[in-house]
């Protein structure tokens, strides 16, 4: 009986371990295949090897000098990284306010910032398309095909759901430490800036990732606004290797992939359970 | 802690510096808006002079106080999300489309610049005089009259300027000394001749060619007390019929302008043979489509987590970090990967499917594999996030309750039917509906995977796997007989209503924002 129970128990452990595997194998396999396929020299579609026979780095070398590649990767970056950056400064004031402030309207705006999550941006895409013709004709580096009027663009998505994330986290800062501050004479502003704000830092770093991975891979507004093939962020250039010669890039939009995508990987894994945290809206509990 | 320390010099000098900075943008602000006013342009002018005095209350009024940390944010939200949307509601109600671009003053003005040649054509012939490459002056002859007209436009008869020919063939070889230009040394001057318009008669005369001048009158006259536009050449009357200039022979002029249309756009998307059809079964998909993502990958998820819940399982931690992967792949890269993988002759699963059973599928190029592409594609990069809800929400219900139910001799199946998912949908049923609100519009991964093909039907923009959201930027960016930016705009609209009305039931029925509203 005993032995029965442990065969039983092992068999499920293994069972238990196998489907995992299955699944990871699923999960894995794009990731795999793609980083395969960048060290492979034959650059084809056609290539079902894993692990290429001559391994060689000429698509790395192509897609870094012979390509726009390393343009569009600096452009997504620049573009994500500013906005990213405004999008916290502005989240930051918006949640101390609402953290520490009782005013007129408080609950109604916080309701309202999780209502406007409901519906993207991208809903209004004519008419931002339209706003920014016509800036553009008043200034014209912040128009059309300029990323200043796209980073002004996503701006528009700084105050939202992190504005709650960032709320939630002041709300645990005792109050005792800035009424000491504004008791020898500092104004709330200089409270926010000196006491907050260096108390607050994991949560600014952690929207700001949050924040420039999303923007990173935003795809529909940057392919509306951005026309100039120097202009494109990543996420719009990078369809160029699947146009018609799709079949005789396939290596070196395999290596396109894995440079673009280690620079997510990198900061996704080295701040993985406050992002994921973020993400998923609190709900998983470490 | 220096920083504190604020002597009263310190707060004076600040309020200056307040002061002058915002007298300094407000300066700004009134040139800005005596530009917009000068243009009509009523918009940006109400937008920058209300903007400029909510700036000012802010700064000066001591009530406003927790507003000034809102403003920066609130700014940028009303510009490029609330303002975006209120344009959109409106162009949705007008004909805004490729030749109905511009305000009707705007496309009146551009019509009335175009001119005719009447016929017989007046015309003049023409030489030019110059030397050393700088262009001298022209001399018009006609039938009755010659002129004299300077490269500036400016046209005056011949006296006072001494033209002489000198072999007697009535072409002049020499004017004011300056000998006559060759026809090479013309071309060099071609651009600036171009551009001569010189007002003659009741029309312009304008250059016609390497030997002529000729007079061209105005096509159109402009009666604005009638609202009518007359043809001078061929007497015809055009009225404006919807946004454009149209003769009653139904011949039109463009361009054509931006005008209210009503409910025209919302009404063609369910009347209108041309639209209709392809609405009501790109509407059918969205759902199937955000639906089916989210029961699978959220069963999937659901699945992954319960096994992944056991803290038994030894690698647990790396099996995690491992099954996320797909979370932490920008998604505009792994959609095209999946592409590679779906093509037909030469992609991954199509070689592996053949040389394992022989068959090749016609993944994304049948309608129906395309859109089993796009749920799988959609399933493998949304599993993750299901997964780390359902792994939060599994850990948040207490133990004593299974084991208040082992008691009562529910079984394995039981415990999960009747206590785990209840529990779980409690706590996640908020996530989900997002989860589906976002699927509903997920343009990146349709555009990325199938740009909406294949195909359904011949002359129709909407393909197999077109959701709502790329259907209206095919008809506002992509459109083959010109963009359609107010029926883009009105299927956004619709989209919106949809996700509202999706949403706001579902919060009600969970009562979400309610326990929102506590934790405030």
């Amino acid at each position: 009986m005993a032995c029965r129970v442990k065969a039983g128990f092992w068999a499920r452990r293994f069972l238990r371990n196998l489907l995992a595997w299955v699944a990871i194998a699923f999960a894995l396999f794009p990731a795999v295949f793609v980083l395969g396929t960048s060290f492979n020299p034959a650059n084809n579609l056609s290539t079902t090897r894993v692990i290429p026979r001559n391994p060689t780095l000429a698509n790395y070398y192509d897609l870094l000098f012979r390509q726009p590649f390393p343009i569009w990767l600096w452009n997504s970056v620049k573009v994500a990284g500013i906005a990213s950056f405004l999008s916290v400064c502005l989240c930051a004031l918006g949640a101390y306010a609402f953290s520490r402030f009782r005013f007129a309207g408080r609950r109604a705006g916080l309701l309202t910032l999780l209502l406007v999550q409901m519906f993207p941006q991208a809903l209004g895409m004519v008419a931002i398309f339209l706003l920014l013709k016509r800036i553009g004709e008043y200034i014209p580096w912040l128009g059309l095909n300029t990323h200043p009027g796209l980073i002004l663009v996503y701006l528009g998505g700084a105050l939202g759901f992190n504005t709650w994330l960032m709320k939630g986290y002041f709300d645990t800062i005792p109050l005792s430490l800035e009424e000491s501050a504004l008791v020898d004479g500092a104004t709330p502003f200089q409270a926010f800036r000196w006491i907050i704000l260096p108390l607050a830092r994991p949560i600014l770093a952690v929207i700001f990732v949050i924040q420039f991975i999303t923007l990173y891979s935003e795809y529909l507004l940057a392919s509306i606004l951005l026309k100039g093939e120097r202009m494109y962020t990543l996420a719009v250039g990078m369809q160029i290797f699947i146009g018609e010669h799709y079949r005789d890039r396939w290596g070196m939009f395999a290596a396109g992939a894995v440079i673009g995508a280690l620079v997510v990987l990198v900061i996704f894994y080295a701040l993985q359970s406050q992002i994921i945290s973020g993400l998923t809206g609190g709900a998983v509990k470490e | 802690m220096r920083v504190w320390v604020s002597g009263r010099g310190n707060t004076l000098l600040r309020a200056l510096l307040k002061i002058a900075l915002l007298g300094l943008f407000d300066a700004l602000a009134v040139y800005w808006c005596v530009l917009f006013l000068w243009e009509g342009n009523w918009a940006f002018l109400g937008a920058t002079a209300g903007g400029t005095l909510l700036l000012n209350w802010l700064v000066l009024s001591a009530r406003s106080y927790p507003l000034r940390y809102l403003f920066p944010g609130l700014f940028f939200l009303s510009l490029m999300v609330v303002y975006p949307a209120g344009y959109t509601f409106y162009i949705s109600f007008t004909n805004y489309s490729t030749g109905h671009t511009l305000s009707k003053d705007e496309a009146i003005r551009l019509i009335l610049r175009r001119t005719y040649s009447p016929t017989p054509p007046v015309s003049f012939r023409f030489w030019a005089f110059g030397e050393s490459g700088e262009l001298y002056a022209l001399v018009l002859r006609g039938e009755k009259e010659s002129f004299f007209l300077s490269p500036e436009g400016e046209i005056s008869d011949l006296e006072g300027h001494e033209l002489i020919d000198r072999d007697g063939d009535e072409v002049p070889d020499e004017l004011d000394g300056r000998p006559r230009l060759t026809r090479r040394e013309l071309f060099q001057h071609i651009k600036q001749l171009q551009d001569i318009r010189v007002r003659y008669d009741e029309g312009w005369l304008h250059m016609a060619n390497f030997t002529e001048f000729r007079l061209y009158l105005p096509r159109y006259r402009y009666d604005p007390e009638e609202g009518i536009l007359i043809d001078r050449k061929t007497g015809k009357i055009y009225r404006p019929v919807k946004g454009r200039f149209v003769a009653d022979d139904g011949e039109g002029i463009d361009p054509g302008w931006v005008t209210f249309v009503g409910l025209q756009n919302y009404i063609r998307f369910f009347f209108d043979p041309r639209y209709h059809k392809a609405f009501g079964r790109v509407f059918l998909w969205t759902v199937v489509f955000a639906a089916l993502t989210v029961v699978l990958s959220f069963a999937l998820g659901l699945a992954l987590a319960i096994l992944l819940n056991d803290r038994k399982l030894r690698l647990r931690k790396l099996y995690r970090a491992l099954l996320i992967v797909p979370y932490a792949i920008p998604a505009f890269i792994s959609i095209l990967i999946w592409r590679g993988f779906f093509n037909t002759q030469v992609g991954l699963f199509n070689q592996v499917l053949h040389s394992w059973f022989g068959i090749k599928v016609p993944w994304l190029t049948d309608p129906f594999w395309a859109r089993v592409s796009v749920i799988l594609t959609n399933v493998w990069l949304t599993y993750p996030y299901m997964m780390l809800i359902s792994l939060g929400a599994l850990q948040s219900i207490p133990g004593e309750l299974y084991e208040a139910a082992a008691i009562d001799g529910a079984g394995p199946w039981q415990r999960f039917a009747r206590v785990t998912f209840p529990l779980l949908m409690v706590s996640l049923a908020p996530m989900l509906i997002g989860s589906f609100a976002y699927t509903f519009n997920n343009f990146t991964l349709i555009w990325l995977l199938t740009r909406g093909d294949p195909v359904v039907a011949i002359g129709e923009r909407a393909g197999a796997t077109d959701i709502l959201l790329s259907y209206a930027y095919k008809l506002a960016f992509q459109g083959a007989r010109g963009n359609e930016m107010g029926m883009a705009s009105a299927l956004a609209v619709n989209i919106f209503l949809i996700v509202a009305l999706v949403s706001g039931i579902s919060f009600a029925r969970t009562r979400m924002l309610e326990e929102v509203s506590r934790g405030m």
